[in-house]
């Protein structure tokens, strides 16, 4: 354990020195398997959907913020649907909005989830998204999980259904049935309704144990999440008569609490400020700041102290330290 | 000659500024009600057109059933159950505004207070800097 809580002060260090290059390349890194898996997908649009145009977006993306990925894969995925057909297009534009003007005019902090979710449903662990909001994010994170999914399962009906949508090969789909089965893939579909209701109840156990006054609680809290991911999608697939995907939730629901202990290892306790360059002045000077976080373990001689409860005898009073060093006292308040 | 004492709460302060400095300002600019208020007229408006964008998804999606509502003798029925939607939608949205620009508003008023407190700081080692200093210059 103390190995690993080196090598996590190590990492800490190394992302505190070098936080200018990680996070581009991790913002990179998200932005290339977004775009690779919309291409893979949903490429439509053959002129967009090529590898080199999916390396310059991340490229862009690990320039800009953020919400500027959520942007670009916003329009390309429009621009993929518009290359299948117009309706599907006017569809996916609608909800897109929809989903700006509901949830990101309150919170786009956690806009990311919209990316993640979908790149983590294809990559069979969505189950770490809800445990990841609930133990780093806020109690609201939980709406950016609903609308990821239904991103996703919007996306996944497309995809399934592109055959019949698709406006050159099949003239004899009319627009409004076009319509009907691109939104049918939200309203008729129970799996989703499934999906979003119990991660969304993942989500909110998880944060609101993360935040009670006890023992463990971000242990307790995870472990809570993925039991309720696991069971409530087992019984949900059996209810719903879609046992196949069972396996995939056991397999997933396995690798996210992996990640989830990841997370508590690498997050839990610890003050990830980052890094800060500050320019200022004052009357004499300009500065400029490099303030570094400071690391709480550093190297393998470190000493333990034991502290016992007879201690209590050895605990120094501000009177007695006043008069240790001959000072007011009240210069301690 | 760098004062390291100074320092410190120029350095929280820098760090206020670049970090939560632009989110913060309304909360320096406005009062409460008037920054909860200026918040409900946006959500007013985007309330508005989310519901606008949902019925125009109803519309696409049950093409027949709105056009023999818009033909028929059903169209003020239509609008009752539109307009009531509209309400109890509103309501939601704009209640959910109003808590979250509350808790908003409390969140960054209080970084403020810190802010400021830490510019109290720098006044008074200003000031103590100065005292030191004037009874020197009038030797």
């Amino acid at each position: 354990m103390v190995a690993l809580l080196e090598i996590k002060e190590k990492l800490v260090q190394i992302y505190g020195k070098y936080e200018a290059y990680i996070i581009p390349l991790l913002r990179f890194l998200l932005g290339v398997i977004t775009f690779t898996l919309i291409n893979v997908n949903i490429g439509y649009m053959k002129m967009l959907s090529t590898m080199p145009v999916a390396l310059i977006l991340a490229a862009l993306c690990s320039v800009l913020p953020v919400n500027a990925m959520i942007a670009l894969a916003a329009i390309v995925v429009l621009l993929d649907l518009y290359a299948l057909a117009l309706e599907v297009f006017v569809v996916g534009a609608l909800i897109f909005a929809f989903i700006y003007f509901v949830y990101y005019r309150f919170s786009p902090r956690y806009g990311y989830n919209a990316v993640l979710m979908p790149v983590c449903f294809k990559l069979g662990i969505p189950y770490a998204v809800p445990i990841g909001s609930g133990l780093l994010g806020e109690m609201y994170s939980v709406v950016s999980v609903v609308c990821g999914s239904v991103i996703y399962f919007f996306l996944k009906g497309v995809h399934e259904n592109e055959a019949t949508l698709n406006s050159a090969s099949d003239a004899g789909t009319s627009a409004t049935s076009k319509i009907t089965i691109t939104l049918n893939q939200l309203l008729m579909n129970k799996e989703m309704f499934l999906v979003i209701a119990i991660f969304a109840i993942a989500t909110i156990v998880v944060y609101i144990i993360r935040r009670l006054d006890i023992d463990n609680a971000w242990m307790i809290a995870w472990i809570a999440g993925v039991l309720i991911e696991i069971i409530g999608l087992i019984s949900g697939y059996l209810l719903l008569g879609i046992p196949g995907k069972i396996f995939g939730v056991i397999l997933g629901g396995g690798i996210s609490a992996f990640l989830a202990w990841g997370m508590q290892f690498m997050f839990f306790n610890l003050d990830y400020t980052r890094t800060e360059r500050l320019q200022f002045e004052d009357d004499e000077y300009y500065y400029y700041v490099k303030a570094v976080p400071k690391a709480v373990v550093t190297s393998s001689d470190k000493q333990v102290k034991h502290i016992h409860k007879n201690d209590d005898k050895e605990r120094i009073t501000k009177k007695k330290f006043a008069e240790e060093m001959d000072i007011d006292e009240e210069l301690l308040n | 000659m760098i004062h390291e004492e100074r320092l410190k709460p120029m350095i929280k302060m820098a760090m206020f500024d670049k970090n939560d400095g632009k989110a913060c300002k309304p909360m320096i600019q406005y009062a409460r009600t008037d920054y909860i208020s200026m918040q409900l007229l946006g959500s007013l408006v985007t309330g508005t057109i989310a519901f606008v964008l949902l019925c125009v998804m109803w519309g696409l999606y049950d093409t027949q059933e709105l056009m023999k509502m818009l033909n028929g003798a059903y169209i003020f029925d239509l609008l009752k159950v539109v307009l009531v939607k509209y309400g109890i939608f509103m309501v939601v949205y704009l209640t959910v505004t109003y808590i979250v620009y509350q808790i908003r508003y409390s969140y960054r008023r209080k970084q403020v207070k810190i802010y400021y407190k830490n510019l109290k700081e720098i006044n008074m080692i200003y000031e103590r800097e100065e005292k030191l200093k004037s009874p020197s210059q009038q030797e």
